[in-house]
């Protein structure tokens, strides 16, 4: 448990010092948000529902998924880097020299990957908000939960695969195009959370996703653990 | 001109596939309600099955590669992933075009549909990831983790997709695959068909084995060549 949290210590300082995941993960996040809150006609993702016209979603419905999608991309810029700075900084070769179980080494990387994201989705989310006139109150507090289990699930993968693809000729595309279809049930159900807390106020019959969620979570929280070390391995 | 061991098994292949084609066209009656386009659904199935198959296939392989290092198991766990998503890639295509006549649409977003989409997704992420993988052995080591976790995550993406669009009435539409329905002819081509689609997949799979253990063979032997040509000195002349 120590190591794990040396290791996780070791990334967030590191960052703390060069700033180049957060910080990019934010820009990257508001500006989709921006966008696509932009694209919307005005007020649309304030508006009362209307009445629901057959086979059309009421604005509101997508809002999740504009939120997720936006996060997501800036998650996956985010694990690029910070395996990039392992393998520049040759820190990952120290890291697979020291006496280590790499299931350590992988839920360290993962605490700080986790945190990266959270503290980006603080300061995304809060913002996005704003823009898309969302009143405070709608989605927080309920949505600091699905942050929770959605960035845990994102991180487990992204961290597995970041350090993966660096040893690939294409790795800023593998990266993307191997994280997006196995992280879909997060972005879908983080985005089905976030848009049911945000229409009814509460998660009612959707909070079966949670269960979805931390289901994931567990499974590749233990497939990253179990097969973190022939990721690495020379 | 050393006889091929496969030789038999392709004969046989082509005389059941020739063989199912003409079930399929002359002998199995045409559906009622569908018509003609329903005959599709013989080659829809079982391609599907193949598909998930040599997924399977995938992930027992990645396990068995992880576990023992052995290049074999890597071999057959690549060769059965670029079946996998041809077939998938047959299946998609398929059913779009039994999907145009009957739904009225190429592309439906059923969940079943869209599963398999994500299936041929991941594992063309797996193959892209092979292909660029600069490290051989390190290439087919991150692969089987990815042939893993591509297997693990088809319940969960089935629960999101099934669920995501839950009060929508996509899940009412008939479906070809509720085989139980069908007439004791078309029970009959289908298995038949499910028959030589698995006599199929096992003749690509051992040809595509054999192929990568000729690449390897090939790399091996430039390898050998170099090192012989590195070492050995010339003689002072």
């Amino acid at each position: 448990m120590r190591t794990v949290l040396a290791i996780a210590a070791k990334d967030l300082r590191g960052e703390s010092r060069a700033r180049q995941i957060a910080p990019v993960m934010l820009v990257f996040a508001l500006c989709l948000v921006f966008l696509l809150t932009f694209a919307l006609p005005p007020g649309a993702l304030r508006a009362p529902v209307p009445v629901p016209v057959a086979g059309a979603l009421p604005a509101r419905d997508i809002t999740g998924l504009l939120l997720w999608t936006s996060i997501f991309f800036a998650a996956v810029i985010g694990f690029g880097r910070s395996a990039a700075a392992d393998r520049e900084g040759s820190a990952g070769d120290g890291l697979l020299l020291a006496p280590v179980d790499p299931a350590a080494l992988y839920a360290g990387k993962l605490i700080a990957n986790s945190g990266f994201l959270l503290a980006t989705q603080l300061v995304a989310i809060p913002l996005f908000m704003l823009f898309a006139n969302i009143a405070p109150g709608a989605l927080f507090p309920g949505i600091l939960p699905v942050m929770l289990v959605a960035s845990l699930g994102m991180a487990a993968v992204g961290t597995l695969f970041g350090a993966a693809t660096q040893h690939a000729e294409a790795r800023s595309l593998m990266l993307p195009l191997l994280t997006f279809p196995l992280t879909l049930p997060v972005i879908l159900g983080a985005s089905k959370l976030t848009s049911t807390l945000l229409i009814e106020n509460r998660f009612g019959n959707e909070f079966r996703w949670f269960i979805l969620l931390s289901v994931f979570d567990v499974v590749f929280l233990t497939l990253g653990a179990v097969t973190f070390e022939f990721v690495i391995e020379e | 001109m050393k006889k091929d061991p496969l030789q038999p098994t392709q004969s046989l292949l082509a005389a059941a596939f020739l063989a199912g084609l003409a079930l399929i066209f002359f002998w199995v009656p045409t559906e009622s309600f569908q018509g003609v386009s329903q005959r599709i659904l013989y080659v829809h199935a079982p391609s599907a099955w193949v598909a998930y198959l040599a997924f399977g296939v995938v992930l027992a392989c990645s396990v068995a590669y992880l576990k023992t290092s052995e290049a074999r198991w890597d071999w057959v766990a690549h060769a059965s992933a670029r079946v996998g998503v041809l077939f998938t890639g047959i299946t998609l295509i398929t059913g779009a075009m039994w999907g145009r006549p009957i739904w009225g649409a190429f592309w439906a977003w059923d969940p079943r549909l869209t599963l398999t989409l994500v299936l041929f997704l991941i594992y063309l992420g797996y193959l892209a990831f092979r292909a660029s993988a600069s490290d051989e052995t390190r290439g087919a080591r991150i692969a089987a983790v990815i042939g893993i976790a591509g297997f693990m995550v088809v319940p969960l993406v089935h629960f999101s997709v099934d669920w995501w669009r839950g009060q929508h009435p996509s899940r009412t539409v008939i479906r070809p695959e509720d085989s139980a329905a069908l007439p004791s002819e078309m029970q009959m081509v289908l298995v038949t068909m499910f028959a030589v689609f698995t006599l199929l997949y096992l003749v690509l799979l051992a040809l595509g084995v054999r192929l990568l253990k000729l690449e390897n063979d090939v790399v091996e032997l430039e390898a050998d060549f170099l090192e012989k040509t590195v070492i050995t000195p010339r003689p002072a002349g």
